[in-house]
C-alpha cells in the first residue's frame, strides 16, 4: 500500500462512519490538534465528526534528510469525533483492519500515554497505541482545551502516517517509502527536510543574533496583531497569528535563541492567546450569538 | 442460603502501573461498604484485574441485612413536661420525627440525668435490594492518579461519575442473578453512539482472540467458575499470578533455547518483570534479534533501549555479556508465525541505529563545549538554570573535597567532574533516553580520555537513590573515584535540595514533585556510610556545608535572576526535613525508636554529622544489653528531670557538699567523667557509653541518700549543677533518658 493509498483508505473509512472530511490548515503547525477543526470545535456542546491529514513541523526533529526515522516535517491523519463514541476503540481497530493490518496476526496494544500541549492550554488521557512494538497512534480522550473544561469530551484519533506506512511496506527508511507508484518519499519530501533543518537550526547566512533577533521580532508583532484582532472580535483571524507565534517560538527553541525563563515566558504568552481565543469563541457561538460564518 | 457475589468493572485499557493499586483498593472499598451496609461478607473479597477489567468476588454472602436497634436520645425529661404533666413543644416534637406519640418514647438515665428516647427497630432488608447502593458507592471510593471525565453521571445525587478510564460494561451477579445497576450519560453526550452502561450477565473476552465464535463478543455467565472458564476459553488469564508465571517460563525457555538467560539485574531491577503481567491479557513471548554491529554501542545504551523503551527483556550469555537477542512479552497467542517477531525487531532496529547516530553525534561535541548550553535548560523556575547548577557544582563540588572530606589531592578533579557532569543533559542521547543521565556523561567523558575518577564520578552521581546500606553503588563500582564520586554525589543532591528549599519547595504527603525525600536519602546515605564507600573517617559537618551550598546560590546567580532571599524558616525546614529522613534511614536499617530518639535528642549534632549519629547509634546497641546501662537510663529521667530545675547558671565550686553520697558522686563525675569525654574525643562511643553505665550505683545512692530540692538555696543549686553536670555529659552524646528499658516494661 502507497503512502497515498494509505490516506484514501483512512479518509474512506471515516467518511464512511459519518466523519467530514476536511483539508489541512494552511499554516505551519506542530499537530492536527492546532488546527482549528479540532481546537475550537471540540468546544461547546455542538456535536462535530471530522478527519484530516495535517502535516506537522516539529523543527526540533528536524535531521538534514539524515535519520530515518526523525523528520522536520511529518503526516498526521487527525480524527475528532464528539462526543466520543462508546465503541471508538472497537472502530479504531476497524480503521487499521480496512488499510490491511489483521489485529490477530499481530499484538496491538494500548498503553498509558497522556497528552498535554503547554503552549494551547489542553490536556487529554489515552493511550499510544502499540503495533508490534511500534507506536502507530495517539488515542486521547481531550479532557481540557484552551484552559476549558470539555463537555461532552471528544475524543482524538492521531495516526502517524509515516509509521504506518513504514510497517505496511516494510521499509527502514522513510525516504524509502513509496508514496505513489514509482515515486518515493526521497523524490517528494528530501529536499525539504534539508533545507528545513537548516533553516530550523539556524544555519542561515546571517549571524545567529540577527537570526534570534528577527524571529523574537516576528513573534512579538504576530502576537500584537493577534491582540488587535481579538478586540476586534475576529476570533478565527486572531487564532491563526496565536499559531504563528507558536511555531516561530518553536523555531526559536531549536535555534537555541530562548533563555530558560524566557522559554516558560514565551509559552505562558501563546497559551493566554490561545485562552483568549477559547473564550471568545464559546463565547460567541453560545446559543442566542450569531451564527459564525464558518458553520454549515 | 448464602449466594455468591460476582462483579466486575469493564474499562478501556487501565494504566499498567496504577493495576495492582487499584485491585487493592476496589476490594478494601467493597469489604468496607459492604460493612456499612450491614452484610458483612462471610469471608475475603478476593479481587481480580487485567488491563481491561477489576474484578470481585465474595464466594458467600448474608441473604439480608443485619437488623438495627438504636437508642436514639431527646430531650431532657425535665424539659419534656409541662407542670401539668403535658409534652413540652420539644418533647412533642421528637415524638412526631419518629413518627410516634410521646407515650411510646423511654427514660434513659444519662450522667446528664434522665432524658427522653425512642429505641429505633429497623429490619434487614434482602441483600439484593440493597446491592446496587453497593456499587455506585465503591464507583465513587475508587481514587486513581489522574482522574477521568468520561461524560458519565451517577443518579445519587452527587452527577457527574470521573474514572480511571471509560466503563463500558459492568458484570453484576447476586446469586447468579442480575443487580440492576447504570452509569447515566451526561446530557451533553447522549446520543446514538453514547449510551447508559447497565450491569448484565455479561463479560468480554480478548479483544482479538477466541476459541469459538467472534472474538470480542458478549458472553453471558452465571458464577464465579463459569466466569473464569469463559474468560480462559476467550484468551484472558483472570489471575495476575497466573500471567506471570507463563510469562517467566516462556522467558526462560526461549532464553535457553537463544544459548544465554534473561538478564535478571535487568529484569528484576528496572521493574519490567513486575509490570509485563499489567500489560496483557494472554501473555505469549517471542523471540528476536538484532545485528551484532550493534554491541558496540555502550551496553546501558542497548539494555535502556530494550527495557524502558520497548518493553523487551534482554538476553545475555553465560558469562553475562549481551547477546544480540531480546524477548517480548505480547498479548496474543504464539502461534510460531514469526510476523510478530519481526516487526519488533525492526522497531528496535530503527530505534537502535537512532541510538547509534545520537551517540556518534553527540561524541562530535566535547561535554565542555556543552556546558555553556546548560544555562538554557530550566532547573528551577525561581533558582534558575542547569548553567547555574553546574557553576555551584564546581565549587561545592571542589569544597566537599577539599573542605569536608579533607582531601584536597582531589578537589580538581571533583571540581570539573561537578562543572562537567549535568552537560549530558543536552546530548541527543540523554534527551531520547531520559534513564541514562549521568551514565550516558560517564561514557563520554570516558571517550574523551577524561581520568577515571572523573568520568566515574559523572556515571554514578544520580546514586545512590535509596537508603538502604547495600544500594549501589558499591566501593567495587567506583574503584579510584570513590573520594571524587563522594564529593559530587554530596554536591549534587546538597544542592538540589538547597536551591529547592530556596525556591520554595517543600515536600508534603504524597506530594514530592522534585523527588527531594529521595535526594535527602541519597545524600545522608553518603554521609552515614563514608568510611565504607569512600574510606573517609573524619567527622563531616554538613551545617557547614549546607550554609556553603547556600551561599553559592548568591554567588552564581545568573544575571537577572537572583537567588530567592535566605528566611530562617527555610532553613529549619530543611532541618527538619533531613531529621526525618534521616530518622527514615536508620529506621530502615533495624534502629529502634527509642535508640534513634536518643541520639536525636543529644547536644552532639544529628543531621549535622550523620555518620557519627550512626557510629553512637551502634553503640548503643552494642552497650544496651548490658543491665547498668538499662538501670542508668531510668536513673536518667530523673536527672534529667531535676537538671532542669536549675534555674541559675551553674556554679563553679561546689564547696557546700558534704553529704558521702554526694560527694562520692562528685568524685565518679571527676574520674569517670574525664574518661567518658576522652573516649568520646575519640569516637569510641561503645566505650563512652559502658563507662557512663558505670555511674549507676553512684547516682542510686545519691537519689536514695540525698535530698536535693532543700530550702538552702545555695546548697540546693550546688547539687543542682552536680546533676545538670552529669546530665550535660551524657545528654552530648545520647539523650539516654529516651531509652525505653526493659526493667519498665516488665514493671
Amino acid at each position: 500500500m502507497t503512502f497515498q493509498d494509505l490516506i484514501l483508505k483512512l479518509s474512506a473509512f471515516w467518511a464512511a462512519h459519518g466523519c467530514l472530511i476536511q483539508q489541512p490548515i494552511d499554516l505551519e503547525v506542530g499537530a492536527g490538534t492546532s488546527h482549528v477543526e479540532t481546537f475550537l470545535r471540540v468546544l461547546g456542546p455542538r456535536p462535530w465528526s471530522v478527519a484530516y491529514v495535517q502535516p506537522s513541523r516539529r523543527p526540533d526533529d528536524g535531521r538534514f534528510g539524515e535519520n530515518p526515522n526523525r523528520l522536520f516535517k511529518h503526516h498526521q491523519f487527525q480524527v475528532i469525533l464528539k462526543p466520543a463514541p462508546d465503541e471508538v476503540q472497537q472502530t479504531y481497530l476497524e480503521s487499521l483492519e480496512a488499510c490491511g493490518i489483521d489485529p490477530r496476526q499481530h499484538d496491538i496494544r494500548f498503553e498509558e500515554d497522556n497528552w498535554e500541549s503547554p503552549t494551547l492550554g489542553a490536556w487529554g488521557i489515552g493511550w499510544q497505541v502499540m503495533l508490534d512494538g511500534q507506536e502507530i497512534t495517539q488515542f486521547t480522550y481531550f479532557q481540557q482545551v484552551g484552559g476549558i473544561d470539555l463537555s461532552p469530551v471528544s475524543a482524538e484519533i492521531t495516526y502517524g502516517l509515516e509509521r504506518i506506512a513504514m510497517f505496511l511496506q516494510k521499509v527502514d527508511s522513510v525516504y524509502d517509502l513509496e508514496w505513489a507508484p514509482g515515486v518515493s518519499y526521497r523524490d517528494v519530501r528530501l529536499r525539504d527536510e534539508i533545507e528545513q533543518s537548516k533553516y530550523a537550526f539556524g544555519q542561515v547566512n546571517m549571524p545567529r543574533e540577527a537570526f534570534v533577533a528577527l524571529h523574537r521580532e516576528l513573534f512579538d508583532r504576530h502576537h500584537a496583531f493577534a491582540r488587535t484582532l481579538l478586540d476586534s472580535g475576529l476570533v478565527l483571524p486572531a487564532y491563526e497569528q496565536c499559531l504563528k507565534c507558536s511555531h516561530l517560538f518553536n523555531v526559536l527553541d531549536s535555534a537555541g535563541g530562548v533563555g530558560v525563563t524566557e522559554r516558560t515566558a514565551y509559552i505562558l504568552k501563546v497559551r493566554q492567546l490561545a485562552v483568549g481565543v477559547a473564550q471568545a469563541y464559546l463565547q460567541t457561538t453560545a446559543p442566542g450569538a450569531p451564527e459564525e460564518a464558518s458553520d454549515r | 442460603m448464602d449466594r455468591e457475589l460476582l462483579i466486575e468493572i469493564g474499562t478501556e485499557e487501565l494504566p499498567a502501573s496504577w493495576l495492582p493499586g487499584l485491585t487493592r483498593q476496589f476490594g478494601e472499598h467493597i469489604a468496607a461498604r459492604l460493612g456499612a451496609l450491614r452484610i458483612p461478607p462471610d469471608g475475603p473479597v478476593e479481587t481480580y484485574s487485567t488491563p481491561r477489567r477489576l474484578a470481585a468476588r465474595v464466594a458467600r454472602m448474608p441473604e439480608r441485612q443485619a437488623d438495627v436497634e438504636e437508642l436514639l436520645t431527646g430531650p431532657a425529661v425535665a424539659a419534656a413536661f409541662k407542670p401539668t404533666g403535658e409534652p413540652t413543644p420539644a418533647a412533642a416534637g421528637f415524638a412526631r420525627k419518629h413518627g410516634v406519640g410521646v407515650d411510646a418514647l423511654e427514660r434513659v438515665e444519662t450522667p446528664k440525668g434522665p432524658y427522653l428516647a425512642y429505641r429505633r427497630r429497623e429490619r434487614g432488608r434482602a441483600t439484593a435490594d440493597v446491592l446496587p447502593d453497593l456499587l455506585g458507592a465503591v464507583l465513587r471510593d475508587m481514587a486513581f492518579p489522574k482522574q477521568m471525565h468520561w461524560d458519565a453521571v451517577l443518579d445519587d445525587g452527587r452527577g457527574e461519575l470521573t474514572f480511571g478510564r471509560p466503563i463500558r460494561w459492568i458484570l453484576f451477579l447476586y446469586g447468579g442473578r442480575v443487580v440492576p445497576f447504570a452509569i447515566g450519560r451526561s446530557e451533553a453526550a447522549r446520543s446514538g453512539l453514547v449510551q447508559e452502561v447497565r450491569s448484565a450477565a455479561v463479560t468480554y473476552g480478548h479483544r482479538f482472540l477466541a476459541t469459538s465464535g467472534r472474538a470480542g463478543r458478549a458472553i453471558k455467565v452465571r458464577s464465579f467458575d463459569e466466569y473464569r472458564a469463559r474468560l480462559v476459553e476467550n484468551f484472558v488469564l483472570l489471575e495476575r499470578a497466573e500471567r506471570h508465571d507463563k510469562i517467566a517460563r516462556e522467558l526462560d525457555a526461549h532464553a535457553q533455547r537463544l544459548g544465554g538467560r534473561v538478564s535478571s539485574a535487568a529484569a528484576v531491577q528496572s521493574g519490567l518483570l513486575d509490570e509485563v503481567p499489567d500489560l496483557v491479557e494472554y501473555p505469549s513471548v517471542v523471540a528476536g534479534t538484532f545485528a551484532p554491529e550493534f554491541l558496540s554501542l555502550p551496553e546501558e545504551v542497548l539494555t535502556t533501549t530494550m527495557i524502558h523503551h520497548q518493553h523487551f527483556f534482554p538476553v545475555v550469555s553465560a558469562t553475562g555479556r549481551l547477546m544480540p537477542a531480546f524477548l517480548a512479552v505480547t498479548n496474543t497467542q504464539a502461534d510460531g508465525s514469526r510476523t510478530i517477531a519481526r516487526n519488533c525487531e525492526r522497531v528496535l532496529a530503527a530505534r537502535l541505529r537512532d541510538a547509534q547516530f545520537f551517540f556518534e553525534a553527540d561524541r562530535r561535541t566535547r561535554l565542555e563545549d556543552r556546558v555553556p548550553v546548560l544555562s538554557t535548560v530550566l532547573f528551577h523556575k525561581k533558582v534558575g538554570s542547569y548553567g547555574a547548577k553546574a557553576a555551584r557544582l564546581e565549587r561545592l563540588a571542589r569544597h566537599c573535597a577539599a573542605a569536608a572530606f579533607g582531601r584536597p589531592d582531589v578537589a580538581d578533579q571533583a571540581a570539573t567532574a561537578g562543572r562537567l557532569a549535568k552537560a549530558d543533559l543536552v546530548t541527543d542521547m540523554v534527551r531520547e533516553l531520559t534513564e541514562l543521565q549521568g551514565a550516558m556523561g560517564g561514557i563520554y567523558a570516558r571517550a574523551e580520555g577524561l581520568p577515571e575518577p572523573i568520568w566515574r564520578a559523572i556515571y554514578h552521581h544520580y546514586l545512590p537513590a535509596a537508603p538502604e546500606a547495600d544500594a549501589p553503588p558499591s566501593r567495587a563500582d567506583l574503584g579510584e573515584a570513590a573520594v571524587t564520586w563522594a564529593a559530587l554525589s554530596v554536591a549534587d543532591k546538597l544542592d538540589t535540595l538547597v536551591a529547592s528549599f530556596a525556591g520554595g519547595e517543600r515536600p508534603t504527603g504524597t506530594r514530592d514533585p522534585y523527588g527531594l525525600r529521595r535526594q535527602a536519602h541519597g545524600l545522608l546515605k553518603v554521609l552515614v556510610d563514608l568510611p565504607e564507600l569512600a574510606g573517609i573517617g573524619a567527622p563531616v559537618d554538613l551545617d557547614a556545608l549546607r550554609r556553603r551550598a547556600r551561599a553559592l546560590l548568591d554567588e552564581c546567580a545568573e544575571p537577572g535572576h537572583a537567588a530567592p532571599a535566605a528566611s530562617p524558616a527555610e532553613e529549619a525546614d530543611l532541618t527538619t526535613f533531613l531529621e526525618e529522613r534521616l530518622r527514615f534511614l536508620f529506621q530502615q536499617r533495624g534502629f529502634a525508636y527509642d535508640e534513634i530518639n536518643a541520639v536525636a535528642g543529644a547536644r552532639r549534632a544529628f543531621t549535622g554529622d550523620p555518620h557519627d549519629a550512626r557510629l553512637r547509634l551502634e553503640a548503643i546497641r552494642l552497650v544496651r544489653p548490658s543491665p547498668d546501662f538499662e538501670a542508668l537510663a531510668v536513673a536518667f529521667k530523673r536527672v534529667k528531670n531535676l537538671s532542669r530545675e536549675l534555674r541559675v547558671e551553674p556554679i563553679e565550686t561546689l564547696d557546700r557538699l558534704a553529704e558521702p553520697a554526694e560527694l562520692a558522686l562528685l568524685e565518679e563525675f571527676r574520674t569517670r567523667g574525664g574518661l567518658v569525654r576522652q573516649a568520646a574525643a575519640r569516637r569510641d562511643y561503645a566505650e563512652a557509653f559502658r563507662l557512663a553505665a558505670g555511674f549507676r550505683p553512684a547516682v542510686d545512692r545519691f537519689f536514695t541518700d540525698v535530698f536535693v530540692m532543700v530550702d538552702d538555696a545555695a546548697l540546693r543549686d550546688q547539687r543542682l549543677t552536680l546533676v545538670w553536670r552529669l546530665h550535660e555529659l551524657v545528654v552530648e552524646l545520647a539523650d539516654i533518658s529516651e531509652i525505653v528499658s526493659q526493667l519498665e516494661l516488665n514493671r
